[in-house]
This record gives structure tokens, C-alpha cells and sequence, in this order.
């Protein structure tokens, strides 16, 4: 028993400059083979659990700590970082900033470097790391030029190199689509039949069940709520808080009231094109292959779209010729009847308004009431206008009392709607969105997105991303793209019945699109699981 | 967008040698060609530096964003502050000299007092002739050297292996770096904000362009952070580090580091001992 691979007592932890544990009493054990899945909000003390175990507290970060943690019936106190380094390895959340080496072999033999293994040793084990993932045709390739499902297997091999007999995993599926998000499941059962220990934190809880984790652990404001089989999970936690297969949470949501849900973005009679893709080619130069390959499709007022597609489909590239951040190298899109080529960006902005994924990659003014100015004065409002408009548009996200906060001083929910409402003080017509849940927990996202389809204001909504269930529960129109071309435009219900479509695009059913498929007949349309209960009760 | 350095394997003639071997004659170059100001020595080091950078098979379309940049650069040492406003020559240029317009400059029937002298003019060539050198040697480099060898080549040289790591993470992070700004200026951009439209003094031009800096400067500490981690979760610095990489010296190696040294050495002589190779004048220029 004193040798499991991970034995945590009573563990707390309170950083220095915090007043509250962000850690509070957690206990639990885990066995060879075992894969066990952390869920919670954000905040709730996962990242500070695994910094725990990794060693990085308290060698990088300092605080209060109490309890224990063993490893193989060794005290994490007694080993250095060296050892615990070989005994944990630990894979973080954004693999484009842990994988440090210029070229695939050089980035998983790089631990073996550090560690000052012989050369002649260091390369057959990264080999055999690589070959473990089924990357070794990667090995002497950039990894700048990689893929984000082929990153995250190259930092995974580069831990795995190392031999570890534990493996934390920090939201291993953030960035990826869901067909790379299975492959990367299914990596993690496979070194967990081998033998391996592994942690998983991951916000996708669905995702994960799918590769039956032995023990799941569910935090909230750091403590341990629930710890056992995930069976249990599903009778223990909040639905609203963690996503669960769509069946639970029906199930569970016919005691609840029914959610009130009234998106105001809805068709006009004015049947005139916003935006019109015609025959849109593009590359990124003369010599490099073309990114998109005759695109063509309109939005209208009224659409709210989804743009499905896995990683290096090219929708990014595809909605940035929306708003003229990129010209076709062929054929033209038009804005309002304009073309892209003979307008600035600045003008289509009157029109498409462009929230990226990150809010941290445009907020920069001193206070929220600066940020959200800056766009309507590069525009050329008069200075009634701006403030009128500030004035609805942080009322709209309902921040104002945080309008003279610095913005990048908030939480992470908070700016991501600082972001939005600096597009809304635009009053640009059409609101675009990459990515708009990345980064958030579930309770959050949805929040958010009901918040954004209530809100008053646009014409249309597009928005970019690989959760299918966000496209089932609020777009009205689906865009699939695949290799830079769009193979199906169409109704949520004609686009997702194609499973075989689908998965040739590197798009998988959710357990929320199988049920909305199920009741279609019934229903007409698709919905959330919880409108579902009732519309069935 | 992506954003390399377009590294690849060209088989060139400096690919030939060791990347230290490399690094010492380059270096050796730019303190050579730096103790001189007189432009028969300048040629032959100009001469020198693009042979070697020729030699890369580099194409314009690849460099040519560097070249526009030193070409920037140069405009502003060379015709804003040598030849405009008379700056960057002392203490090489004697005082007074041969004025280029001894009665003075007429722009549309103004006079305008420009007391450009010939000799200034003759140093602005020099410097020219010193930087442009001193270019084609170090910016040939990324695109000629192998990133995975940035490290080892440093603690080849003797630096400690943090130093020499952090030189291989800075090549690795760069197309990153440069991949944040594109998304930034962009995410601006869709706010209406046009870089065009940047004017006034300095202090108004700093602050207009806070709308860049300040997202990708907090994006940059936070990777920092994130970099940090990963490092020690991988012990780095915890023991003496192995480098995947072995160079090994041939005779082309110690060849070119004897140019170097002796490149050097001609340098020492000729201003220390035979005072030669300061700044001098064509006569015929002057006349």
C-alpha cells in the first residue's frame, strides 16, 4: 500500500501572497495502470494540485503547505527535482509554449539533455518515445510547422522520454478538435494499461469519460467534493457546473426548472448579403500551398454560424477574409456590397466587428473605459457617440462597475467580455468570434454564449469552433470546412446528420448530437439537453 | 502567418565549416573590421564579407526583409546623421575640410547654410562600406546555421549552459514571438487601428503604439512563465547538461579561425604599431 505510485494526505496549500488556501485538506492515492480525472471550475484548485505533485511547489512557486504527498512510498520532501521530475512527468495545458526545441527530436530529447544522459543513450530512448505516440515519422521535423494535435504529442513524448511512472496531464485537450482530442484519450489509456499512472485536469469531463477513468475527483474552492468512480460523479455534481454525457444531465434536469433561453439574433426580411464569399482562393505566398480553395457562401441577417473544421482546416483564415485581414489571391468577398480589396479594414470594421481567442492579444488601454473607446474613435465617432456607446455596451455585458479597473486586472471571463463589449461600442453589425469558450469552464461558456445570443445589438453572429454541442445548442446555420474548402453550409440539423460526413472531417458526434438526432422528429430543431427534459416531459 | 528564418540545408561553403568556427570568424570580423576607418582596408573587408555572404546561395526574396531593415538603418546613420546633421564622424573626421558647397546651397532661391564637407562625404562611403560588412557576415547566419546547433555551439565556445541554451530558446521563440505580434496587430487592426495613422512626437507615437506593445509584451512574460516551468519540470540547470549535438573541428575549421585571428592581428599592428589604417581621403576625391 506505501508503495503506490501517488499517496496524498491531507494536502493544503496557500500561496504567498494569498490570503485564502487554495489547496484544503485533499486526500487520495492512485495505483499503477489507474487513470483518474480531475474536473472542476476554474479556480478550484486543480493547477495547484498537480504543481504540488510535480515539485514545481514549492521550487518555482512558494507558499504554506501542509500534509503529504509519496511517491512510491517516498516523501515528495525527501527527493530532489531531478527525481521527482523522473518519477512525474507533466504535461502542460499550451504545448506551444512547453515544447522548447527547434525540431522534433531535439524537443523530447531535451529532459535527457538536462538530466546528463550519454548522448549515445539519448537518442534511441526519444526515438522509442515517438515511437511509443506513433510519431516517429515526426522526428526530424520543425515543430513550429506542426499541427496542434501533433504538438501536444510531441510534448507528451518528451516527458514520456523521460520515463516517468506518473503522468500529469493540464488540460491535454484545450486546443485540439475533437478527432486529435480522441487520438490524445486514447494515447493516455493505452500508457495507463502500460502501466502508468495518469492524472488527467481537463474541462471536457465527457471527453474523458469516454476512456473510462478508474477514479475521477471533483474539486470545487479547493477541496476534494466527490472522489470515486465516475458512475458517481454523475449522481454527486452539479450538471451545470461540469459537462456530462447529455443523457445524465436530461435526466436530471426534468426536476429542474426549464432554462429560459431567447436569442434576439433572428432573420429580417431584408434578404440583402452582409458578407459574400465568391470563389475565394488563398495562400499565405506565391510557394506555399492554397489555404483556402474556392470558398463560397453568404451571411445574412439573422445567421448565427458555427464554422466547424478540425485543426488547419483553414477557418481561421476563412473569417479573417470576412473582416479584409487577408485579400483573396482569387476570387473576392464583398462587405455590404464592397470588396474587401478596395477597403480598409478599418472600414469593413463599420461592419464585421472581430473578437479573437484570447483577450489578453488585445487588451492593452489603462481602464475598461479607454479600451472600449479605442475602437469607436479609430472609427471616427464624435465624442457623444463614443460615450453613448460605452455606456450600452458595458451596461450590455454588465460590467460597469469595473469601467476605471484596469482591464487586464480582471478575471479571464470577465475580459473576454470586455473584449466583446469593445466590439459592441463599435456597433459593427456582425459579431465574429474565434473560439469564444477557449479558456473557460463550462459553467462559464455557457453563460457566456447565452449571454452573447441574448444581447441586443447585431445582425448576425459567426463564430469559430471545434465544440460541436456549441454549434448544436446555438447556431441556426453550419459552415464545414476541411483541407481550405467547404464542404457542407447548411441548417444544424442538415449539416450534423452526416455522421460519416463528419468524421471524415475530423468532427466526432457528441453524446448531445445523438440525442438531439434521436428526438429530431419530435423536436424539429435541436436544443440543449436541459430544454430537452422538458420538451419531452 | 508563419514566420521563419527559413533555415535550410543550401550546401553553401560556410556549411562547410563548424559553427564555431564560424562564430570566431565572424567575430573576429567585426573587431577587425571596426579598428578602421581607412577605405583601401574597408574594401578589402567588404570585398571579403560578400564574398562569404554569396557563397551562402541565399536568395534576395529570403533576406530581403533584413536588408530593407539595415537599409533603413544605414539611411538614418548615413544621410540623417552623418551627412544632414554632421554627427557619427567625430573624433574620426579632422575639423574643417573641403566644403562641398563653399558658396553655400541654393534651393529655390534660398541659401541654405549646409556646410557639408567632401570629407564627411568620404566617411559616410566608410561607413557604409563598414556596416554593410559587418551585415552580410552576422545576418547571413540565421538562415545558414542549423537552429539545433545554436546551443552547443556556445558552450562549445565556453559559455555556461544556461547562456548557451537561452541563445538556442531565443531562435526557437522568435517565429512565436512574431506569430503574437501578426495576431495582435491584427486583433487591432479589426478594432479600426491603423499603423499609418501614427503621428506626432515621440511621446504621441509611443503611446499610439501601445496598442501593440502591451498585449504582446504581457502574452511574452506570461510564455515567460510557462517556458520556466517547463524547463525545471525537465530539470534543466539540475546537472551538468549533455548537448545531442557533438561538433568536431576539421582542418577548414582551424583554417578560417586562422583568417580570423590573423584579420585580427593585421588590425592591431597596423593602428598600434604602424599607425596605419585611420581615416583617410582619396586626393583626388577632395580636388
Amino acid at each position: 500500500m506505501t508503495d503506490l505510485p501517488l499517496i496524498v494526505e491531507n494536502l493544503s496549500f496557500k500561496y504567498r501572497r494569498r490570503s485564502e488556501l487554495a489547496l484544503d485538506g485533499v486526500s487520495f492515492s492512485l495505483q499503477p495502470g489507474q487513470v483518474m480525472l480531475i474536473a472542476g471550475s476554474s479556480g478550484c484548485g486543480k493547477t495547484t494540485l498537480m504543481r504540488c505533485i510535480n515539485g514545481l511547489i514549492p521550487n518555482t512557486y512558494t507558499g504554506e503547505m501542509s500534509g503529504s504527498i509519496r511517491m512510491f512510498g517516498k516523501s515528495i520532501t525527501e527527493m530532489e527535482m531531478a527525481e521527482i521530475s523522473q518519477t512525474v512527468g507533466t504535461v502542460l495545458q499550451d504545448p506551444e509554449r512547453q515544447i522548447l526545441g527547434s525540431y522534433v527530436l531535439n524537443e523530447v530529447a531535451f529532459g535527457l539533455e538536462s538530466l546528463g544522459i550519454s548522448r549515445e543513450e539519448i537518442v534511441p530512448r526519444a526515438e522509442k518515445a515517438l515511437q511509443r505516440l506513433n510519431i516517429l515519422y515526426l522526428r526530424d521535423r520543425e515543430t513550429f510547422g506542426t499541427s496542434g494535435g501533433e504538438k501536444q504529442k510531441i510534448a507528451l513524448a518528451g516527458v514520456l522520454a523521460m520515463e516517468p511512472r506518473i503522468l500529469l496531464l493540464d488540460e491535454p485537450l484545450a486546443s485540439l478538435d475533437p478527432a486529435s482530442a480522441h487520438e490524445a484519450l486514447d494515447a493516455f489509456r493505452q500508457l495507463a494499461d502500460e502501466g502508468i499512472a495518469v492524472m488527467i485536469v481537463e474541462h471536457r469531463v465527457e471527453d474523458v469519460l469516454s476512456i473510462h477513468p478508474e477514479l475521477v475527483m471533483y474539486m470545487d474552492e479547493g477541496k476534494c467534493a466527490y472522489l470515486g468512480d465516475s458512475k458517481g460523479l454523475m449522481d454527486v455534481v452539479d450538471y451545470h457546473r461540469i459537462k456530462l454525457p447529455a443523457t445524465v444531465v436530461m435526466e436530471r434536469a426534468r426536476k429542474d426548472p426549464a432554462p429560459v433561453f431567447n436569442p434576439v439574433v433572428l432573420p429580417k426580411e431584408d434578404k440583402t448579403p452582409l458578407i459574400q464569399f465568391e470563389d475565394v482562393h488563398f495562400s499565405y505566398n506565391e510557394d506555399s500551398p492554397e489555404v483556402l480553395k474556392g470558398i463560397n457562401f453568404e451571411v445574412h441577417s439573422g445567421d448565427v454560424i458555427a464554422v466547424l473544421g478540425h485543426n488547419g482546416s483553414g477557418k481561421t483564415t476563412m473569417v479573417k477574409h470576412a473582416l479584409g485581414l487577408l485579400k483573396p489571391t482569387r476570387g473576392r468577398v464583398l462587405i455590404e456590397g464592397l470588396d474587401t480589396r478596395k477597403t480598409t479594414v478599418a472600414q469593413s470594421a463599420h461592419t464585421v466587428g472581430y473578437v479573437f481567442q484570447s483577450p489578453s492579444q488585445m487588451l492593452f488601454a489603462p481602464t475598461v473605459k479607454q479600451e472600449l473607446a479605442f475602437g469607436p474613435t479609430n472609427l471616427g465617432y464624435s465624442p457623444e457617440e463614443i460615450q453613448k456607446n460605452i455606456d450600452w455596451a458595458i451596461e450590455t455585458v454588465n460590467l460597469k462597475s469595473e469601467l476605471d479597473m484596469p482591464p487586464l486586472a480582471l478575471s479571464f471571463g470577465q475580459q473576454k467580455r470586455i473584449s466583446i463589449a469593445a466590439i459592441l461600442a463599435m456597433r459593427s453589425r456582425i459579431l465574429m468570434m474565434d473560439e469564444p469558450t477557449a479558456g473557460q469552464d463550462y459553467w462559464n461558456y455557457q453563460a457566456f454564449m447565452d449571454a452573447i445570443l441574448q444581447m441586443p445589438g447585431f445582425d448576425s453572429i459567426i463564430f469559430i469552433t471545434h465544440d460541436v454541442d456549441l454549434a448544436v445548442i446555438y447556431a441556426t446555420r453550419i459552415l464545414l470546412v476541411y483541407g481550405g474548402e467547404l464542404v457542407a453550409d447548411g441548417t444544424p440539423q442538415e449539416v450534423l446528420k452526416d455522421e460519416k460526413l463528419l468524421r471524415s472531417c475530423r468532427v466526432l458526434p457528441t453524446s448531445l448530437l445523438k440525442l438531439n438526432m434521436e428526438y429530431l422528429p419530435r423536436t424539429g430543431k435541436f436544443y440543449r439537453a436541459e430544454t430537452l427534459a422538458h420538451l419531452q416531459s | 502567418m508563419l514566420v521563419t528564418w527559413h533555415y535550410r540545408v543550401r550546401n553553401g561553403l560556410m556549411e562547410k565549416f563548424d559553427p564555431r568556427a564560424r562564430w570566431i570568424f565572424s567575430l573576429a570580423f567585426l573587431f577587425a573590421v571596426t579598428m578602421f576607418w581607412d577605405a583601401r582596408f574597408l574594401l578589402f573587408f567588404f570585398v571579403l564579407a560578400f564574398a562569404w555572404y554569396f557563397s551562402s546561395k541565399a536568395k534576395w526574396k529570403e533576406t530581403r526583409r533584413g536588408w530593407l531593415l539595415i537599409g533603413f538603418i544605414l539611411f538614418m546613420m548615413i544621410v540623417v546623421n552623418t551627412i544632414i546633421t554632421g554627427g557619427g564622424a567625430g573624433g574620426v573626421v579632422p575639423k574643417g575640410g573641403h566644403l562641398v558647397w563653399p558658396a553655400g546651397l541654393f534651393l529655390l532661391g534660398w541659401k541654405i547654410p549646409f556646410d557639408l564637407t567632401w570629407e564627411r562625404l568620404w566617411f559616410a562611403i566608410c561607413q557604409i562600406m563598414r556596416i554593410s560588412s559587418i551585415s552580410a557576415i552576422f545576418l547571413i547566419i540565421p538562415y545558414t546555421m542549423d537552429p539545433r546547433q545554436y546551443g552547443v555551439t556556445f558552450r562549445g565556445l565556453g559559455l555556461p549552459d544556461s547562456f548557451a541554451y537561452s541563445m538556442e530558446l531565443a531562435f526557437r521563440y522568435v517565429p512565436t514571438l512574431a506569430r503574437d505580434f501578426t495576431t495582435t496587430f491584427d486583433a487591432q487592426r479589426a478594432r479600426g487601428y491603423e499603423i499609418e495613422r501614427v503621428k506626432g512626437n515621440i511621446f504621441k507615437q509611443i503611446v499610439r503604439v501601445a496598442p501593440l506593445i502591451v498585449p504582446v509584451t504581457m502574452n511574452s512574460i506570461m510564455m515567460g512563465e510557462d517556458i520556466t516551468d517547463a524547463m525545471d519540470l525537465r530539470c534543466f540547470g539540475q546537472r551538468p547538461r549533455t548537448w545531442l549535438y557533438q561538433l568536431n573541428y576539421h582542418w577548414q575549421d582551424y583554417v578560417l579561425i586562422s583568417l580570423g585571428i590573423a584579420m585580427l592581428l593585421v588590425g592591431i599592428f597596423s593602428l598600434y604599431v604602424f599607425h596605419i589604417g585611420g581615416f583617410w581621403v582619396p586626393a583626388f576625391f577632395i580636388h
